[in-house]
């Protein structure tokens, strides 16, 4: 039995510190992760739930699945690559490189959910900070939308509330402010002093009331106002629940940001659930100057028109390269019934929807725990993922070049 | 004016569930799964206007499909909420329309029935697909 430290790869938080015993396939004594981290690591560990190489539902080797993907890739006029988001920069890196190659659309799951603050986050249209700056320097933090006790257990004992540096004499209570906005009760309201509830969609409101656009004002803008003006560095953590709540349009919340920023400072932190995201769109962007939905069909284009949803439901492609994603576990049932007849090829660790409905299935090591890598943090930190525990799996990037190497556009 | 027989309309959110998310990783989409996925909490004044008590089944019929779910009570909820945490069942009542920017399933306007059926099995909420 040897003991090791990670990083884990089960959420955005990437903790560092998580200590694992090995005794070879058997994974012994887990410390410092949460029960989500330890489920996932677990589930590493567990053959039942590792995806196999098949093809068309007959199993094979993760060779022959690999040549036929490129058979299908190569055949296809209409290419699509999805998923990446838990993937290292450098499978990410090759992917684009296969996007660029095949003609493909490439995107990710950002362009149905953070991909609107994160692109402003990459812009420097909203300003940022470290999770060791929260840490250090903030003394009020805003979970607006987000309630990380259910997305990411340890970030508020490991980067944010409880690992506060400075504590009062009694050691009791941080000095810090936690505060949240949402639409219901949650671990974390009952926690915030003060939480602000408000109602499904009311967040345009408050922003508006916060930016004193609208006459009638509300108290709840007031008390908010109060108490972020009084704070002098406000962390913002923004859950799907206000990015969706705000329809992906932030341009009154940036607004709001800038406003609130000349008196204070104001930073904000996207709160992703996937373990590399911002490492894509920042990958993306700076080759192509977008975060998701990129053409490479003749010269680079973005729109709408490329996110993977506005693919599915126009039949626009006809052979999808999916990566590290589990859209048929996450999507609407009825946008995904538009995919029958077109060509699915999967690429992960785990037995997913995906895999099971997937042409070609081509099994893949586990980011932190199988291979080396490098990922970005959702504060925007590099981490660079410890030396693998086990094997037994190619990598995505290993897969990827190779098909890179095969594949005739 | 409604009655239970004609229903309510309510505004479902979304939310993440780690408790669902373990028992996903652990056993897949077990009975398990089935049990932590199939609830939706309603207020007070909800249950009350479709004549549930507290666990009864309830139907749900969004944009594009429905689903039997057990009603539960959220002390603290509002009206004409339903809060939800997404799964294959909220992946069942939400659609996708094009002229939206894209942001889908996290509010899914639903009519909420009394209803007597069994809960929707979590192999009925699986896409089958024919492979090309």
């Amino acid at each position: 039995m040897i003991s090791k430290t990670l990083v884990c790869t089960g959420c955005g938080c990437l903790c560092d510190d998580i200590q694992v015993e090995v005794d070879g396939a058997r994974l012994g004594q887990i410390e410092n992760a949460c029960a989500k981290g330890a489920a996932y690591l677990q589930a590493a560990f567990n053959p039942e739930l590792r995806a196999k190489g098949s093809i068309r539902g007959q199993g094979c080797s993760p060779e022959a699945a690999i040549d036929e993907a490129a058979r299908l890739l190569s055949r296809a006029s209409r290419r699509l690559i999805l998923g990446l988001d838990n993937s290292t920069l450098e499978t990410q890196s090759v992917a684009i490189d296969l996007a660029r190659k095949l003609g493909a659309v490439i995107d990710d799951a950002s362009s149905f959910s953070y991909g609107p603050l994160i692109e402003r986050i990459i812009k420097k249209e909203l300003p940022t900070c470290s999770l060791s700056e929260v840490k250090d320097k903030a003394d009020l933090l805003l979970y607006w939308g987000a309630n990380p006790t259910a997305t990411h257990p340890r970030h508020l004992s490991k980067y944010t509330y409880y690992a506060y540096a400075d504590f009062n004499p009694a050691g009791w209570y941080p000095k810090v402010t936690l505060s949240s906005i949402d639409v219901r009760q949650t671990e974390l309201t009952t926690m915030s002093q003060p939480a602000f509830r408000i109602k499904p969609g009311g967040d345009s409101e408050l922003i508006s009331g916060l930016l004193r656009e609208s006459s009638a004002t509300n108290d709840q803008a007031r008390k908010l106002s109060d108490l972020i003006q009084k704070s002098r560095l406000c962390v913002i953590f923004c859950g799907l629940g206000l990015v969706h709540s705000l329809d992906g349009d932030l341009s009154a919340f940036a607004r709001m940001v800038q406003m609130l920023s000349r008196s204070i400072r104001v930073a904000v932190v996207p709160m992703i659930s996937e373990t590399n995201m911002l490492g894509f769109s920042q990958s993306l962007h700076q080759q192509t100057s977008y975060v998701n939905s990129v053409s490479f069909a003749g010269s680079v284009s973005h729109g709408h028109q490329f996110s993977f949803l506005e693919q599915v439901h126009n039949h626009a492609a006809d052979c999808i390269l999916i990566v590290g994603s589990d859209p048929f576990s996450t999507l609407p049932q009825s946008l995904l019934g538009k995919l029958q007849g077109v060509d699915i090829i999967c690429l992960d660790h785990f037995t997913t929807l995906t895999i099971g409905t997937a042409d070609i299935v081509i099994p893949s090591a586990l980011p932190g725990v199988e291979c080396r890598g490098s990922m970005v943090r959702l504060d925007g930190d590099g981490v660079a993922l410890a030396e693998p525990i086990k094997d037994g799996f190619p990598t995505q990037e290993a897969i990827l070049r190779q098909l890179l190497e095969k594949v005739q556009p | 004016m409604t009655s239970p027989e004609n229903g309510t309309l309510l505004t479902i959110v979304t939310h993440e569930n780690v408790h669902l998310a373990i028992v996903k990783l652990r056993d897949g989409w077990s009975d398990a799964y089935q049990k932590k996925a199939a609830v939706v909490h309603l207020s007070r004044a909800d249950l009350e206007k479709l004549g549930l008590k507290d666990n009864a089944r309830v139907e749900l019929m969004g944009p594009a499909g429905s689903v039997v779910v057990i009603a539960k009570l959220d002390a603290a909820g509002e009206a004409g909420v339903g809060l939800m945490p997404a799964s294959l069942y909220t992946n069942r009542l939400a659609s996708y329309e094009s002229s939206s920017s894209a942001l889908i399933g996290k509010h899914i306007e639903a009519r909420a029935m009394p209803t007597e059926k069994a809960i929707t099995p979590v192999a009925d909420l699986m896409v089958r697909r024919n492979r090309a």
